[in-house]
């Protein structure tokens, strides 16, 4: 039995880099598309519920937006999706399914931490505060 | 040194529980060896350390979020269980997607089964004691997990299937990445595959382990690689067409040694078979329209009615069956065989007579999916019995 030739690949290790990626120093590269953090646009969100009504993995809690938020007219509801990144899969049926649009898609996915992230410090942000 | 004294051990059966939770064991499987000395006499399957209750879980959930529910099933085959519960969806709304979109599922379901086949190979490398090669191959594996993130938007779960068709499309750009990527990993894998053909330590640890003749595997109906590895030529893709499968030309791979070698040798050779599909896909995409459906515009109801489809999964044949009564919108039924089911419980035949080292190869060469085939049993903990009651019976709640 023949051995495989290892010597060439040996040399090539030595002068290569390592695969491993240092994570939390160096982030992975992943694509612009990549299935990563999604959050409700509340200028289009009309809090018609159906994201949370579809969602598989049941993340999604609709939720009053706080008062000191203007609202669009055409939420009357003043409710809004609450996602809960702990539970959520990823799959972006929420964002297919909304009849306008409003989910943003992003290519975030370290969200691993102290505190438990939900999309309320994304969504809110595309809301103007009441007086400014 | 002189021997005074010869105490003669008497051969007794030992019992060894090699599993649930064991180094060597990469699934929470229980395997009750009988052993007499060195020698198995006797291997009892033992199932049930991963249980979900998934498919009580899809009779409670809509037919939509359902899709989702069955791709978390197992990690390694998720887009062919999502394939075979939409195709009974698709089966049930008398819907067809278009040749863009069978296309593009046949590619998700190829670059599956090449990081699939590489995985359990790899594994296998660290079961015989090369872990260097274990390295090799997972850093390798890498590329194809790269191109499924390019074509779906998720290293593992892909989330690709939908009903009438696929969840994205891929333009010009991302067609020739996944296409270089793959002809990059090509050579490797031919490498690889002459690592196991070569290789004393791999050669010595597989050849000749857990021999399975074409009579055993038939009559204990294996299916995939395990029932190929024998000589079988049992196939869904070849049998059923599905998809696009009777479009793109590719071989059946088999082999008549029928041990353990045999069937790492047949997914490597599947591994390139996938590889040249895939680019074959790639080169060959039909643009007939657009492969997304939208949707919001799917059908809501289901009329009644029953499906059965089946899909060659990684590790063989996967059936999935679905009824609907019609009146909800959940399905009434869906159940789920599995290949490993097959594989697993039935091929406790094969390990007697073989030293009780190789047990963990010969499991290893079925490749063992426990998350896959756990489904219901019923055990009676006051009694201390396990017994089997009619669908009707566990329905109804009636003892």
């Amino acid at each position: 039995v023949k051995r495989p030739r290892l010597l060439g690949l040996v040399l090539k290790n030595l002068v290569s880099k390592p695969a491993t990626i240092q994570y939390p120093r160096v982030k992975t590269p992943v694509e612009p598309d990549f299935r990563g953090v999604q959050y409700a646009d509340l200028g289009k969100c009309t809090g018609c519920s159906l994201c949370a009504i579809e969602c598989p993995a049941d993340a999604i809690k609709m939720t009053p937006i706080p008062p000191e938020y203007e609202v669009p007219k055409t939420n009357p509801r003043r409710i809004y999706p609450l996602i809960n990144y702990g539970k959520c899969v990823f799959c972006y049926r929420c964002v297919k399914v909304c009849p306008t649009n409003a989910y943003i898609a992003t290519n975030k996915y370290d969200i691993a931490g102290v505190s438990r992230l939900t999309s309320e410090v994304f969504s809110l942000t595309t809301l103007r505060r009441v007086g400014s | 040194l002189g021997v005074t004294k010869i105490v003669e051990i008497p051969v007794v059966t030992a019992e060894i529980p090699v599993g649930p939770q064991h180094p060597a064991l990469h699934e929470p499987l229980l395997l009750k060896v009988y052993a007499e000395g060195e020698e198995v006499v006797k291997v009892e399957v033992n199932t049930g350390y991963n249980h979900r209750g998934i498919e009580k879980l899809c009779e409670r959930n809509t037919f939509y979020r359902d899709i989702f529910v069955v791709g978390r099933v197992c990690g390694i085959c998720n887009a062919v269980h999502a394939n075979c519960y939409v195709r009974a969806l698709e089966q049930l709304l008398d819907l067809h997607p278009n040749k863009r979109a069978q296309y593009l599922r046949v590619l998700a379901m190829e670059l599956e089964r090449v990081h699939s086949h590489m995985l359990i190979n790899a594994v296998m490398a660290e079961i015989v004691g090369f872990e260097t090669l274990f390295m090799q191959i997972m850093l390798d594996r890498e590329r194809v997990m790269k191109a499924k993130e390019i074509l779906t938007g998720s290293r593992v779960l892909a989330d690709y299937m939908m009903v009438g068709g696929v969840r994205r499309d891929i333009d010009e750009e991302k067609r020739q990445r996944i296409r270089e990527l793959l002809l990059k990993l090509k050579p490797r894998v031919e490498y690889y595959r002459r690592v196991f053909e070569e290789d004393e330590t791999i050669v010595k640890r597989l050849v000749g382990v857990g021999r399975i003749s074409y009579g055993e595997a038939t009559s204990h109906s294996l299916v995939g690689p395990t029932a190929r590895g024998s000589g079988v030529k049992i196939d869904s893709r070849v049998s059923d067409k599905y998809d696009a499968y009777g479009e793109i030309p590719f071989n059946l791979v088999t082999r008549s040694e029928g041990d353990s070698w045999a069937r790492m040798m047949v997914r490597w050779d599947e591994a390139l078979e996938s590889i040249e599909m895939s680019i074959y896909i790639l080169e060959h995409l039909p643009s007939d329209g657009n492969p997304v459906p939208d949707e919001k515009r799917l059908p809501r109801r289901f009329p009644p009615g029953e499906a059965y489809t089946r899909v060659e999964a990684q590790r063989g044949e996967l059936t999935y069956y679905l009824m609907s009564d019609g009146k909800g919108q959940n399905p009434y039924r869906v159940k789920i065989r599995t290949p490993s089911f097959n594989n697993i419980i039935n091929s406790a035949f094969m390990y007697i007579g073989y030293s009780l080292a190789d047990v963990p190869v010969m499991l290893t060469s079925l490749d063992p999916c426990i998350s896959c085939m756990e489904r219901a049993t019923v055990i009676d903990l006051e009694k201390n019995t396990r017994y089997r009651l009619d669908l009707k019976q566990l329905a109804g709640g009636k003892l």
